[in-house]
């Protein structure tokens, strides 16, 4: 995978920074959540010891109560003439008078007398529309739906009444057992709680929660201590409160989702805030660091592509960057720049010295032509220069025009060095001399810019040059040149058969044939060349008297 | 108004004369009340479970109660029920109460019980002059109880220990109560000298010496001291009057 490195610095900038503050956050969060838990519980485990206490006084003062109702001797006397007369009817409707009596002073909603054995005799309940007011009326109880094992709660037609009994004794004999019972509503209760009685749901008051769904999720949790549910997508703790007998267990509710929801919503607005500012703060720390991690390594890469573009390997300016790695990057680089260069000029030299060499072996064959090739390159580059061409087409030329007779090492020692007039057998061996240059420079890569200088620096304007009779502006530049200052230092040098032109003739000579054998645009720069770069170059030769033939020849 | 007195004094005087004695009169005067007359609803209403309100008859003259609780009679032997055609009481047990709730009988008569509720009731005394315990009995039936000695029985229910009556056993037939203006009247005295007693429900027994002239009604007014406490156990056990002034 590949990245840009501020991508890559970015990211690991940013990333472990998101992922430690969103981390700590969890973590903060987890934290507040179960202190908020703890708190709940610990508050439920109160009002949970708070309510058996008040629910024990409850007890004590509702012994009493029965205590009293117990040894009351008129309802003796009924339940006795109950048991004399059992099944009487009138005998059962007294005795329910008592009760309807003795509850609505009492208060209670339920009550209940028993023979001995245990069989319900008569009976006494609130009245189930009135249940809800304070001054309902009791009405005799339909024996049939008693519970015959009755503790601690009693059902009756869905409602649910918490019950107490006390045995009634006469003389020490035992005439039936007297409950007492109150409808047990949780309606007054501020708290969730709900009644079950061995895993089923008898009442509860948890709106919107239907009992299976209770049970259910009770059945999980069949503890003493708290226990935590799910209802309705809320989380819910429930604690038992009360055990009663029979099974019946009283447990409390307490949604911890709606206690905790204030602090809850707080926090996670603080949170959000807080982490939304810390993962901007991150985020532009990482764009910022990332940038500035990269940013000289930019600098660099961009003088790297710009030395590329260019070619050059220019040094890196060190003292610009701050990062002790940059500089010694940069140094290192400057060291690598500063050997390539010296390579670079040392295969120049070397190059530059291989050409010298080459042009030196032609002239060790040719004393005649001793010089030739060097001032056939200083004209060609004066040239060159005056007709505004640039530093590499310049040093193209140079190198070309040193080489652009190598070819001549190729021809034979009897023509080459014969004094005297060529035969056109001869002349047809000297002709080939650009050809046989060329194939000499064609092995070697380096060469390869100069070929062209080699081999056509004898084509003419007209077409009537050699070795391919080309036209014009068909031959490359440095051909054209070169041919210009080879006519003019031919005919400008001494040769061993004649003694060299004038400046002036060669030159009348040469604009002449601007037009035919020469490019009449490199004449006209030439001839207009400063007259010392001329003569120089036409004194400079050696007073050789050999004299080759004049340019006109040559260019033919 | 005092024409009409004068008139109906001359007219029991007239009459008194013709039957060779007199009558006792008077007023009891009572001037604050001190009980209350509870009201108990029926029976059969709370089998159907309406609301029933229970509280005082506002209808009734505190003081006119008052009075009614009065009895007035002679002490000492005199002529008794069953000398002359014996009279039979009937108090009834309705609406979880004795009805009326204060009997006269002379000494020898015979009081019926019916239960009127279609509840069980009881009727006990513990009562010196009497002490029975009739039972629990249906709707329908009657008990009766024959009262052989005077003085003043309390009796009441062992199933409902707020039902209370008072039947007072008077030595002779020389008794009577007052009526709602507290006027009383005791009538065919014949001359000499009684012990005059007006019992109170509440308050006891108040005694006064009287003369009874031929031809001449005698007058003896009562005014009935009001205590804030009604004696209403020492009632019962405290009966001396007419038992030993009989003899």
């Amino acid at each position: 995978l590949i990245t840009r490195f501020r991508t890559r610095a970015f990211l690991i900038c940013f990333i472990p920074f998101a992922l430690l503050l969103a981390s700590s956050f969890w973590m903060i969060q987890r934290f507040v959540q179960s202190t908020v838990r703890d708190g709940l519980h610990t508050s439920l485990r109160e009002s949970q010891v708070a309510i058996a206490s008040i629910h024990s006084k409850g007890d004590l003062q509702n012994s009493r109560f029965l205590r009293v109702a117990g040894e009351n001797s008129a309802l003796k006397a009924g339940m006795q003439l109950l048991l004399a007369n059992p099944g009487n009817e009138t005998a059962r409707r007294t005795v329910e008078d008592q009760l309807r009596e003795l509850g609505e002073h009492m208060g209670f909603d339920f009550m209940l007398v028993s023979a001995p054995d245990g069989s319900p005799v008569a009976g006494v309940v609130r009245h189930a529309a009135a249940q809800t007011e304070k001054h309902g009326q009791l009405i005799p109880l339909d024996l049939s739906l008693v519970d015959r094992n009755r503790a601690g709660f009693l059902l009756l037609g869905g409602r649910t009444f918490q019950v107490a009994s006390v045995p009634v004794d006469e003389n020490d004999e035992n005439i039936g057992l007297l409950s007492v019972g109150e409808y047990f509503d949780f309606s007054d209760l501020t708290t969730h709680v709900a009644l079950v009685r061995n895993g089923r749901v008898i009442d509860s008051n948890i709106p919107d929660v239907p009992f299976n769904e209770l049970e259910r999720e009770l059945d999980s949790c069949n503890g003493p201590s708290e226990c935590d549910l799910l209802l309705k997508g809320t989380r819910w703790i429930s604690l038992p409160m009360e055990h009663y007998g029979g099974g019946f267990v009283l447990l409390s509710f307490e949604n911890v989702d709606e206690a905790t929801a204030p602090t809850q919503s707080k926090l996670h607005k603080l949170f959000l805030a807080l982490s939304f500012v810390c993962v901007l703060v991150a985020f532009v720390c990482s764009v910022g660091s990332s940038g500035s991690i990269v940013k000289p390594i930019a600098a660099v890469v961009s003088h790297l592509r710009n030395a590329v573009r260019t070619g050059k390997l220019s040094e890196l300016e060190v003292q610009h960057s701050s990062i002790l790695e940059i500089q010694e990057l940069a140094e290192i680089y400057n060291c690598a720049a500063v050997s390539v260069r010296a390579a670079g000029e040392n295969l120049e030299a070397a190059y530059l010295e291989f050409v010298g060499s080459l042009a030196n072996a032609l002239d060790a064959r040719d004393r005649y032509t001793a010089g030739h090739s060097s001032r056939v390159s200083q004209l060609s580059c004066a040239t060159a220069s005056a007709m505004g061409l640039g530093l590499e087409e310049v040093e193209r030329i140079r190198i070309g025009a040193l080489l652009h007779d190598i070819g001549k090492i190729g021809i034979a020692d009897n023509v080459l060095q014969k004094s005297g007039r060529l035969t056109d057998q001869e002349f047809a061996i000297v002709k080939q001399h650009p050809v046989i240059g060329r194939r000499i420079l064609e092995a070697v890569q380096g060469f390869a810019p100069f070929l062209s200088a080699v081999e056509l620096h004898h084509e003419n304007w007209d077409g009537t040059g050699y070795p391919r009779g080309q036209v014009g502006e068909e031959t490359p530049i440095d051909a054209r040149i070169i041919h210009v200052s080879d006519a003019y230092d031919a005919m400008t040098t001494d040769r061993s058969y004649r003694r060299g032109m004038t400046h002036e003739k060669a030159i009348s000579i040469l604009t002449e044939n601007a037009g035919t054998q020469f490019d009449p645009r490199i004449v006209h720069a030439f001839v207009a060349l400063p007259i010392e770069i001329l003569t120089k170059q036409s004194q400079t030769p050696s007073t050789r008297d050999e004299v080759e033939q004049p340019a006109v020849t040559v260019a033919i | 108004m005092r024409f009409r007195e004068l008139l109906v004094v001359c007219v029991t005087a007239v009459l008194a004369v013709c039957s060779g004695a007199q009558d006792i009169t008077g007023t009891i005067v009572i001037k604050k009340k001190m009980s209350k007359p509870s009201v108990t609803a029926a029976v059969s209403v709370y089998q159907r479970g309406p609301v029933v309100k229970l509280g005082k008859d506002s209808e009734e003259d505190p003081l006119a109660y008052e009075r009614s609780r009065v009895v007035l009679y002679i002490e000492g032997p005199g002529p008794a029920a069953n000398e002359i055609a014996s009279p039979t009481a009937e108090v009834q047990q309705i609406d979880r109460r004795f009805m009326p709730q204060l009997v006269v009988v002379p000494v020898g008569s015979t009081v019926s019980f019916p239960n009127m509720d279609p509840i069980f009731h009881n009727i006990y005394s513990l009562s010196k002059p009497k002490s029975f315990d009739l039972g629990s009995y249906d709707k329908g039936e009657t008990r009766r109880v024959t009262f052989p000695k005077p003085g003043i029985v309390n009796i009441y229910c062992h199933l409902h220990p707020n039902m209370s009556a008072t039947i007072v056993v008077t030595p002779n037939r020389w008794y009577a109560r007052p009526d709602r203006s507290g006027q009383y009247r005791i009538q065919n005295v014949p001359p000499g000298q009684y012990t005059l007693v007006a019992w109170h429900q509440s308050a006891g027994f108040f005694r006064k010496t009287i003369r009874v002239e031929a031809g001449n009604d005698s007058v003896a007014d009562f005014f009935i001291p009001l205590e804030l406490e009604p004696k209403q156990e020492a009632q019962a056990t405290q009966f001396p009057g007419p038992a030993s002034g009989l003899r």
